[in-house]
């Protein structure tokens, strides 16, 4: 196929492709992506023991629960996405409704939240990793490894390193890959689930639960502040989902396509959720002993500790998958925090290095080198402070998500805060819908804030008394407004409101130089 | 007005491809087709494409392009495209197709393992699919002020698409009035594949063909080439290429032509053994010129000796 057909020979005979080319992501592509980013395997082998030590058996009802704010925030990002595309999402629609100072610190959570996430990636990767060596060499010791502070944290490096040369250097699969890749993911979860079941029935579970109704009830969770957590964290299983909406948007394929892959992804994702809850719930028991899913041991890394006495001999086949989930979701996601520090660093947000492209491999390589830095140390500090890593980073990313999804919910409000007269569908998605998300998220993060004061929150960690997932979000909110401050100081034509600043849609000046280029 | 398609980046690669580029318009009147390929967000299997993400490349690889042509002579015609392609070989083979260009050229890099000159991946892809011959320059060639080639080159054996080389150095040093310098690589040759001790009777015969072949060539160039254009006939020294290519000598203004090798499809490049260790040892640009590619369609006057013999030597 002709690249020079497919873009047009313009008026002057210069070639020119600007923006997307046709169909570029078909719906199952869509489909794939989407289930990649959201990395069921990796993210429920993290989220499963947390959400169950907040809300013990609800965790089904809580699942389905906590994708009603992600929706509702879904649609309000749709609508910012399509009256104002720019990589800087969070950020720059954060600015454009609020102005440069509270856009800064979306921007900041967004940063923060994928930061964190890669290291509790990195994290898991390690733990599932030197599982994988146990079990192909047949050598306990090798699994326990994992324990060891300091192999953990060179192993994590090592990981990091290699995450960011691939992202750095823009490497991707082939599309076959990638479907065999998240094929064999689903196959192995739907595996794992089916086989838990079998052993519940033939009475060789480690502790058989029989499932109920009250299961799927979110009013009997005993308190509201163990709803909210475990709300908090059913949001970040969610995350990711929004990417199907978004990325084929300006696609000159079907209208339909982003729609029907959004929905497509999310009934195979809450469906495998549900199933692989259930049976994991059924087969283990909520006991705090053993492979009992209270039991805090497990928690941080549920199926690490499952698929042993789930699936025998074939629990390689779950360290296989949730590798490769991990290691497929920490390229996906090291492009967030990249592409938004890429536009504050070109808004003047930030220094200009951040800007920088690399005229090589067209990624933005500062950023990348500067989040996979800021990600390593990250890791490496809360190894050695935290009693439980990977459960303290869940939490506290969490929150995070909760602060910069809730933000840019009320930034969908605020720009788009004049056009309630134009319609009922535009006072649905861009005002109702992304209002009522932000409300929730906004009272998720501040009941997770005060509850996670307490030292005996989530893992149990502590510093002075006070729980480690709220100094943790309380420092990192506290470092975003100091740098911002020294931001200011350096490049105050930003925070001025030179160059990209606040306005709202439906204004006759808007649609001029909205986002300046 | 004849053009040759340069694959640019904004790297050191990239800025040799386009002093390259600009030396071969100097001395033919080419026009220059400036080519960026970005990747084709088609191939997006993992990460998520960023509509707005891909219009800021576009605006940043104009700009380059824009930079690019600021620096080129003001003699020098030039045209700038920005091509998406899964793979920057892919997109300048077909823009080469699309904008019916003579050439592609690149630049080298050094990416090679331990500081060693090679292809890098991109050359490496080009040079094994190209229906056109590749120009490689050198890394470092942009900050050597060639503007202009002095000498053309072609270094051939007895292989398949030996002649189409000879044809095209033949087309350029004729076009450009340049002195034409033919080397007979047929010592390699002839002790490619043997691997048996060297003896006497063995080099002796070996240079007894060589002067044959560099004889033949002399003559198929001699038929050829304009009156005020030199003609000079070397023989690689052999039998192993490291010794041929240090004991021939280059100037900084040489443009040498090389062969393919008989693996490749019709009309496709593939880089040959000797070819490929040519390309890592010489420090002056080469083309790589692909084994049925006919010299003609590069000649500026069509009308000249058209027979181009369907076999091996010349």
């Amino acid at each position: 196929m002709s690249i020079l057909k497919k873009s047009g020979v313009t008026a002057d005979g210069a070639i020119s492709s600007k923006g997307l080319s046709a169909g570029s992501v078909g719906l199952i592509g869509a489909v794939v992506i989407g289930i990649s980013c959201i990395a069921p395997a990796y993210t429920l082998t993290g989220a499963l023991g947390p959400t169950i030590a907040q809300v013990g058996t609800h965790l089904p009802a809580i699942f389905l629960v906590g994708f009603i704010p992600m929706l509702l925030v879904a649609f309000g990002y749709r609508e910012l996405n399509s009256a104002m595309p720019d990589s800087g999402t969070s950020f720059t629609w954060g600015v454009r409704a609020f102005g440069p100072w509270i856009g800064w610190m979306a921007g900041w959570g967004l940063v923060v939240a994928t930061i964190v996430v890669l290291s509790n990636l990195a994290g898991i990767a390690v733990d599932f990793f030197y599982l994988l060596l146990g079990q192909l060499f047949g050598n306990p010791a090798l699994a326990d490894l994992a324990a060891d502070p300091v192999v953990n944290v060179v192993t994590c490096l090592a990981f990091m390193a290699g995450a960011t040369i691939i992202s750095y250097r823009d490497m991707q699969t082939t599309q076959k890959v990638q479907y065999w890749l998240v094929g064999f993911q689903l196959i192995v979860l739907i595996g794992f689930a089916v086989v838990a079941f079998v052993r519940v029935g033939g009475g060789s579970a480690f502790d058989a639960t029989g499932i109920s109704l009250d299961w799927f009830n979110p009013f009997s969770v005993p308190t509201f502040s163990a709803f909210a957590a475990g709300l908090s964290l059913s949001i970040f299983i969610f995350w990711g989902w929004d990417v199907t909406l978004t990325m084929s948007e300006e696609t000159s394929g079907s209208r339909t396509t982003p729609g029907r892959a959004a929905t497509l992804t999310v009934v195979i994702i809450v469906l495998v959720y549900l199933l692989v809850s259930l049976a994991s719930m059924s087969f283990a028991g909520l006991g705090a002993d053993g492979v009992g899913l209270g039991n805090p041991d497990i928690q941080g890394n549920a199926f690490s500790a499952l698929a042993g006495p789930v699936l025998g001999p074939l629990a390689i086949l779950m360290s296989l998958a949730v590798l490769s989930s991990s290691a497929a979701s920490l390229q996906s996601t090291f492009v967030s925090p990249a592409r938004t520090l890429l536009a504050m660093g070109h808004y003047g947000a930030l220094s200009p290095k951040f800007a920088r492209v690399s005229p090589r491999f067209f990624t933005p390589g500062y950023a990348t080198l500067a989040s996979a830095v800021v990600a390593s140390v990250f890791y490496a500090v809360m190894r050695f402070i935290s009693e439980d890593v990977l459960w303290d980073t869940i939490t506290t990313l969490g929150m995070m998500i909760c602060f910069y999804y809730g933000l840019t919910a009320f930034a969908c409000v605020w720009y788009f805060r004049r056009q309630w007269r134009t319609g009922a569908r535009n006072l649905f998605f861009q005002i109702v819908a992304p209002g009522v998300g932000g409300i929730i998220l906004a009272v998720l993060f501040v009941t997770t804030l005060i509850d996670s004061m307490d030292p005996e929150y989530g893992s149990g960690s502590q510093i002075g008394g006070v729980g480690l997932v709220f100094v943790l979000g309380v420092l990192i909110l506290v470092a975003g407004v100091v740098v911002m401050l020294v931001n200011a100081r350096l490049r105050p034509a930003f925070f001025r409101g030179e160059g990209l600043r606040a306005g709202v849609a439906g204004d006759e000046r808007e649609g001029q130089a909205a986002l300046p280029e | 007005m004849r053009s040759v398609i340069v694959g640019y980046l904004d790297t050191p690669a990239g800025r040799d491809a386009l002093a390259l580029g600009a030396a071969l318009a100097a001395t033919l009147g080419l026009r220059l087709d400036l080519v960026l390929v970005l990747h084709d967000e088609g191939r997006a299997s993992l990460v998520p494409v960023g509509p707005s993400y891909e219009r800021h490349l576009d605006d940043l690889a104009e700009g380059w392009l824009k930079e690019a042509r600021a620096g080129l002579p003001e003699s020098v015609a030039s045209t700038a495209h920005v091509v998406r392609a899964e793979t920057f070989a892919e997109g300048l083979v077909t823009a080469a197709g699309d904008l019916g260009a003579d050439a592609i050229v690149i630049g080298a890099g050094k990416e090679g393992a331990f500081g060693r000159l090679h292809l890098g991946s991109v050359g490496g892809v080009l040079v094994h699919s190209a229906p056109v011959p590749v120009a490689i320059a050198p890394a470092g060639l942009a900050g050597r002020g060639v503007h202009r080639f002095g000498t053309i080159t072609a270094a051939v054996g007895t292989r398949a698409g030996a002649r189409a080389v000879v044809d095209s150095a033949i087309a350029v040093a004729s076009a450009a009035r340049l002195p034409l310098r033919l080397v007979s690589l047929v010592p390699l040759d002839v002790a490619d594949g043997t691997g048996s001790v060297d003896t006497r009777d063995r080099a002796d015969d070996r240079h007894a063909v060589a002067r044959e072949h560099a004889e033949g060539l002399r003559d198929v160039a001699l038929r050829t080439v304009p009156d005020r254009v030199d003609v000079t006939v070397e023989i690689a020294a052999g039998p192993r290429i490291g010794d041929a290519i240090r004991d021939l000598t280059w100037t900084d203004d040489e443009l040498v032509f090389v062969g393919s090798s008989r693996l490749a499809q019709p009309h496709r490049l593939f880089l040959g053994s000797v070819a490929a260790k040519i390309v890592r040892g010489v420090p002056v640009p080469l083309v790589v010129v692909p084994r049925d590619h006919d010299p003609r369609s590069t000649r500026p006057d069509p009308g000249s000796d058209g027979v181009v013999h369907e076999g091996t030597t010349p």
